[in-house]
């Protein structure tokens, strides 16, 4: 465990080194995070500058999926996206058969493939998503308490570790088909996630939910922060993270069972 | 000039795009979600009523219709200008016996092509799904052509000259991102221009972004009519002057600037 913690502290020295080389690109992506949460923000606040509340869900509520939203995708940048991702495409590990010098490393792999990249600038993304979130509970109609936080832990803890397992069942199905992007078809689904998943018509709420689980990453611990949640949804967002990581966790290994490096 | 291999160009830059149809296809999908998901929110919005003026019908219109002119008026060629300038294969653009124009003219419409195979299908199961209520009168529909390839010619040569910045400044890239970032707020995506409130409502009527997407959409589905109509086409012509003018004094003095990799 020790050495798993030091591996992951040289990880992230070896990235902080390479991204400070490129000292110019703290500004863009500063640039692009504010566009990007502006954008966003000025989304929300266009339309609830029309109606009141769109099936129960007001200024608030919104904003604080947003704001969800906003923080899970900073974390996903930060380190869970560059990692897998250097799997997957035509340059990727799994076609050039660079995997091979990943797979001699006597360290388990999924661990390895999920941490060895950082990016260091999106921290300035998982400020100002944290930053939404705050704002958005001082908007609440009822101020979240003690118990109320400690749901919307659970709830986000859940939904962070749903989102990593749909990246890593993603990645492992590149093994099957090594230059199809699959990532880029679950980052176009994942926009959805912006909005709660309540103000899509219905079929597409049960799929937002069940099948691409935008509804368990960020509508689920929004409702939480205000205070909507029972014990039964939160305990089945839990059970529904956990069966999705250990889904992914098998089809990887699956994959990585087919592995025939660069050859044929 | 040399059409007749301007366009062997066009086709063969065409065919090439074609054997990577599935790679485009993903890139086409990913910018279809965020008209969607503003369709989906504001006909939810909408429900039974009426919001600023708009049914639910009316919003699924409304954003079918944007789904398609954004994504034939959306010029990702430009961020291949600035790759190819940075990178230094303008040399190889300037030595052909062609305009220059023809190597962006043809990946812009190779482009289209393969771009509009994947978006028409999926715009008309939507359509048939979601019921949309369009009611364009021929007159919609003649003042809507001008105003879509002026639209596209608009954001075309307003990515162009931001592109051509990339003979200056490598980070010129930045640039076209706000740009999109601009689009997407005040072009009609985030809601119809009509809906934006006060001061972004007027920035959005005076800023060239709304010109190069949200108006042919508003013409399509019937929202502005007589003088709006008339004003709307001037500042469209106006906007378009003024990227026209700046595109070809960049072009024109970067050109001479230009020195390929490690001038």
């Amino acid at each position: 465990m020790r050495a798993y913690a030091t591996l992951i502290g040289q990880f992230i020295r070896a990235s902080v080194q390479q991204e400070l080389a490129y000292r110019a690109n703290f500004l863009i992506s500063l640039m692009h995070s504010l566009l990007n949460a502006a954008t966003g923000v000025l989304g929300v606040a266009v339309l609830f500058g029309q109606v009141e509340t769109v099936r129960g869900w007001d200024l608030g509520a919104t904003l604080a999926v947003l704001g969800v939203y906003l923080t899970v995708g900073a974390l996903r940048d930060l380190v869970i996206s560059p990692s897998l991702d250097a799997l997957a495409g035509m340059d990727g590990e799994v076609w050039t058969g660079r995997l091979d010098f990943t797979l001699l490393r006597p360290v388990d792999i999924q661990f390895l493939a999920s941490v060895r990249h950082w990016r260091p600038f999106a921290l300035v993304d998982l400020v100002i998503g944290i930053g939404v979130l705050v704002a958005a509970a001082a908007r609440l109609d009822a101020a979240p308490g003690p118990g109320d936080l400690g749901a919307f832990l659970v709830a986000f803890g859940a939904g962070l570790l749903a989102l990593y397992a749909v990246l890593l069942a993603f990645i492992g199905l590149t093994f099957w088909s090594p230059g199809f992007l699959f990532s880029w078809v679950f980052s176009g689904l994942f926009q959805m996630a912006r909005y709660p998943v309540g103000l899509y018509p219905g079929w597409m709420r049960l799929a937002l939910t069940w099948v691409v689980p935008v509804g368990i990453i960020t509508t689920v611990p929004a409702q939480a922060l205000a205070g909507d949640v029972g014990p039964g949804l939160l305990a089945g967002s839990v059970i529904a993270a956990v069966g999705l990581f250990a889904g992914a966790t098998a089809l990887f290994r699956a994959g990585l069972r087919r592995y025939a490096s660069a050859s044929s | 000039m040399n059409h007749r291999g301007g366009w062997a160009l066009i086709r063969r830059t065409w065919a090439s795009w074609m054997q990577y149809r599935g790679f485009f296809f993903l890139l086409a999908f990913g910018w279809m979600i965020p008209p969607l998901v503003y369709l989906f929110v504001w006909s939810t919005a909408a429900g039974g009523a009426t919001v600023g003026g708009f049914s639910r019908g009316e919003f699924v219109a409304y954003y079918l219709v944007l789904i398609l002119v954004n994504q034939l008026t959306y010029a990702q060629t430009n961020w291949i200008v600035g790759d190819v300038i940075r990178g230094g294969g303008m040399s190889q653009w300037l030595l052909y016996p062609l305009a220059p124009a023809y190597h962006v003219l043809s990946s812009e419409l190779a482009g289209k092509v393969v771009y509009m195979i994947f978006v028409v299908p999926v715009t008309a199961v939507l359509a048939i799904t979601l019921k949309p209520e369009l009611h364009a009168s021929l007159a919609d529909v003649l003042a809507f052509v001008p105003a879509l390839i002026f639209a596209w010619m608009l954001r075309f040569l307003w990515g162009y000259w931001l592109a051509l910045l990339a003979f200056w400044s490598t980070r010129a890239d930045a640039l076209l991102a706000v740009q999109d970032a601009l689009v997407f707020l005040l072009a009609g995506q985030v809601a119809p221009v009509a809906l934006l409130p006060g001061v972004l409502g007027r920035a959005a009527e005076m800023l060239p972004f709304r010109y190069m997407v949200g108006f042919p959409v508003e013409v399509l589905t019937g929202q502005v009519s007589g003088t709006e109509l008339a004003t709307g086409f001037a500042c469209q012509l106006g906007w378009l002057a003024v990227a026209l003018g700046l595109t070809w004094i960049l072009w024109r003095r970067g050109v001479r600037h230009y020195a390929a990799v490690g001038g």
